[in-house]
């Protein structure tokens, strides 16, 4: 089976198709050199890159995406070593112990930026790291199961939850203050709905309660669940967006549906510390947004419903990402009575 | 009828292909090895193989890693009986008296009824898979619910209480201890530190393959180290001869019961096949006339575990097969290999490529039925390992425990939590209480923890939900019945509610 042959299946899937053809077209990262040297030999030995992250999930897989579209440029090889647990906490430290010396990267998520939001002894992304580039930036949606016939759409879902009072359910993940918990009080504060939340820190079994019907619906980025999408078993019936992309042009956003709040994004990207030598980062920002626009690269993030809205920043569009980011949840956290360290 | 032609096409087009062939022989192979070798696992050969299954087809990168999967489980049991070292979690309840077996001179029956149960247990599953993937993944995630999931892991808990310990108090201790162990980490609900004591790595919660190599692996050692010093060490008894068949047929219904208990343990996603194997066990020791014999050496106690954990394996790919939900770590390897292909395992898999689906269920049929084959010459050499004298074997089993504690994360805590747990193991042990028990409260404290959150928040905080829910009500009954008879046995019947020395 092909991919193209897998991706007819689906009305989403035929709308990517014709998507990649423009990425492939032209990329952000084209007018930069097709080779550049490393600052006195510099890197003279393979590089290492810590993943806060199991290698399955997102980041481990966007780690390994990238890690090898970085050595098919170069030539130098990168050691993934994955430090999973406490929402990446466990890997930032270890990154932050090791040496500042342009041979290990940090693949990280908006995570960073919202943990350092809260407590800000934590490592401020934009600042205690320089981003090299930040290679995926997603939307979320809200899911119900298409065979779902209690409500169809977004306005009828919203007013059967009102009915529910406060007894509708919605699969999320678990952390306070995270991306999905802080989007969900902005829907439920617009809209004045009530609805439990139930916290679910792996994607499986999330999806699997609302394809089981345990739960109502589910909070979710659309990369995440799209074997349930192209299946057919799961329908999004808010994009969580001002102006939703072509692929999802019959999915209200939040213009259509009256939610007036600036939607938070999901993204990932490549750091290295700030304390590293300055022309051994200049190469490192070179590799890593260049290796964005390797072919291979490219069709990644392309499977991965990745390239449905700009998913590329540089140096300076991550930093200013990254800084509005904190801020955003800087103010969302004060209005929830979350302690702002 | 259809589903044996398409049995038949998966298997010809799997030995039809000499690169398959290879492929598949190569995964046989290395899932026992890397199984049976301690310190490392099934979860290391897939961790390294990962990136290279991008330049396989799709069919044999899903067909070496479900073959690895296979045979991982089983590869793990063989250290558990020789060393008391579990390959993998799922093996723990394999050394509750697969090693006293072998410290009994009995290894090669020991060995021989893993390698048979392991067989037995992951050709059914394999069986019962291709004949209703689909409509058991339905069942299984609309019946099973956080409601249901921690009912069943109360009603786990309850049973393992009085396994392995030699009083109620101390099993219930036991329990008690790894729950408290589960909770240092993140807590499920609202995502906030606990117990880290300003710890970063804490943060992350103690993990529990550093855990089961402490406690089971270097405290035994520091208790053979003792009998060494003692001069009342006795070297295992080497023994190649394999159970009679008359042997294990007499095990037969504990066969029956513990492939169905692993087979619907594996069916739900996140649980898996570690809860399959100490349920196994656990009702292995519930149903036997012989409970005392339980921990003392006891092929039945092999034979439950072993054949639950594998029966697991076929049934853990039926959510990730027909929904796309892992139910472990090396089901959730495999969905990384579909997505290397641009393919996501799910619904579609079935409609778009039924050549991929068979060609895996048929490799991993004949994975189960080829442990038969290799695992018995593989346990003939192997059992020879018994005759390096100690004073060799103890170092090099600490030196591939330390590489197999740091290898989970990357982290140096975690050798640190190792020889912790190896120490509090040797006096817990010697004072009666169960590390068993100590490690199924910290397998199971994390899912129960974890889905009890989830059950309040769907039952809207009130536990009358439950009343409404027959399958947990059921479960939660039986888990207050097992406990009450303990309780009764413990204080009525005036005989210790010892299983055995685990």
């Amino acid at each position: 089976m092909t991919v193209k042959k897998y991706l007819l299946n689906a009305s989403v899937a035929l709308a990517m198709s014709a998507m990649a053809g423009h990425a492939a077209a032209e990329c952000a990262t084209d007018s930069l050199p097709a080779s550049m040297d490393g600052p006195g030999g510099y890197p003279e030995r393979a590089l290492t890159m810590i993943v806060p992250y199991g290698p399955a999930g997102g980041s481990g897989q966007v780690a390994q995406a990238m890690a090898e579209a970085v050595t098919g440029l170069t030539d130098v090889s990168i050691n993934r070593d994955h430090k999973p647990g406490g929402s990446g906490t466990v890997g930032m430290t270890a990154y932050m112990a090791a040496p500042a010396d342009g041979y290990t990267v940090l693949e990280h998520i908006d995570d960073a930026a919202s943990a350092h939001a809260l407590d800000s002894s934590k490592p401020n992304p934009a600042e205690d790291l320089i981003p090299l580039v930040t290679s995926q930036i997603t939307f979320s949606q809200i899911y119900i199961r298409t065979e779902e016939d209690r409500f169809t759409d977004w306005a009828s879902f919203v007013e059967w939850v009102k009915a529910q009072d406060g007894k509708a359910t919605i699969a999320n993940v678990s952390k306070e203050g995270s991306m999905e918990r802080v989007t969900m009080k902005f829907i439920t504060d617009a809209t004045g709905m009530q609805i439990q939340q139930i916290s679910f820190d792996k994607g499986a079994p999330r999806y699997g309660a609302l394809a089981g019907g345990q739960v109502d619906a589910l909070f979710e980025q659309p990369g995440d669940v799209r074997s349930f999408l192209d299946a057919g078993k799961f329908k999004p019936i808010l994009t969580i967006l001002k102006e939703a992309p072509d692929a999802f042009a019959d999915v209200p956003d939040l213009v259509d549906a009256g939610l007036d709040f600036e939607p938070l994004l999901r993204f990932r990207g490549f750091y290295v510390n700030a304390g590293a030598p300055e022309d051994r980062v200049e190469w490192l920002k070179w590799a890593f947004q260049k290796a964005y626009c390797q072919e291979d690269y490219q069709a990644y993030n392309e499977s991965k419903f990745m390239t449905l809205i700009d998913s590329y920043r540089d140096t300076d569009g991550s930093k200013d990402l990254i800084t509005e980011t904190i801020g955003q949840y800087r103010a969302v956290y004060k209005t929830m009575g979350l302690e702002v360290k | 009828m259809d589903a044996f032609n398409n049995f038949l096409t998966g298997t010809v087009t799997l030995f039809s292909d000499p690169v398959g062939v290879l492929i598949f022989f190569g995964g046989v192979v290395g899932g026992m090895l890397f199984g049976a070798i301690p310190g490392v696992s099934m979860l290391t050969l897939a961790a390294i193989l990962l990136p290279f299954t991008a330049h396989l087809s799709p069919e044999h990168g899903i067909m070496l890693f479900s073959v690895i999967y296979c045979t991982g489980v089983y590869g793990g049991a063989i250290t558990a009986i020789l060393f008391n070292i579990p390959g993998a979690p799922e093996n723990a309840p394999t050394a509750f008296d697969g090693y006293p077996m072998t410290q009994n001179g009995e290894a090669g029956k020991a060995v021989g009824a893993a390698v048979m149960c392991s067989a037995i247990g992951g050709v059914a599953s394999c069986i019962v898979m291709m004949a209703a993937t689909a409509a058991i993944a339905d069942w299984a995630i609309s019946a099973f619910g956080p409601p249901e999931i921690f009912a069943l892991v109360f009603f786990g808990l309850a049973v393992a209480a009085s396994v392995g310990a030699k009083s109620f108090w101390k099993g219930w201790l036991s329990i008690m201890a790894g729950l408290m162990i589960a909770v240092v980490g993140l807590d499920p609900v609202g995502g906030l530190e606990r117990y880290n004591f300003d710890m970063p790595y804490l943060a992350a919660g103690i993990h529990f393959i550093p855990t089961i190599l402490g406690f089971f692996a270097v405290s035994e050692i520091f208790v053979q180290a003792e009998k060494k010093a003692t001069g009342s060490y006795n070297a295992p008894k080497l023994s190649v001869a394999f159970p009679t068949f008359k042997e294990l047929w007499q095990h037969k219904i504990a066969v029956v019961r513990s492939a169905i208990i692993g087979f619907f343990c594996g069916v739900l996603p996140g649980i898996g096949a570690t809860l399959a194997a100490f349920m196994g066990y656990n009702e292995a020791v519930r149903w036997s006339k012989d409970k005392e014999g339980f921990g003392k050496g006891k092929m039945e106690g092999v034979i439950s575990s072993e054949t639950a954990n594998n029966a697991a394996t076929g049934a853990a790919m039926i959510p990730l097969l027909a929904l796309g939900l892992p139910g472990g770590a090396l089901t959730a390897m495999m969905v990384g290999v579909f997505q290397m292909h641009d393919m996501e395992p799910g619904p579609l898999v079935f409609l778009n490529s039924p050549d991929l689906v068979w060609v895996v269920f048929a490799a991993m049929f004949f994975a189960n039925l080829s442990i038969l084959l290799v695992g018995f010459l593989e346990a003939k050499t192997i059992v020879n390992l018994l005759r390096i004298p100690f004073q060799y074997l103890a170092p090099l089993i600490l030196l591939l425990a330390t590489v197999g504690a740091y290898a989970v994360r990357g982290l140096t805590i975690d050798v640190v939590v190792m020889f912790v747990a190896g120490v509090a193991g040797f006096f817990l042990r010697r004072s009666g209480y169960s590390v068993a028990g100590i490690v199924l409260g910290l397998i199971l404290g994390k899912i129960g923890e974890q889905t009890f959150a989830q059950a309040m928040q769907m039952l809207h905080f009130e536990f009358s939900g439950f009343l409404n829910r027959p399958i947990a009500l059921g479960l939660l009954i039986a888990g207050f019945i097992t406990i009450l008879a303990s309780v009764y046995g413990a204080f009525f019947k005036k005989q210790p509610a010892s299983t055995g020395t685990a």
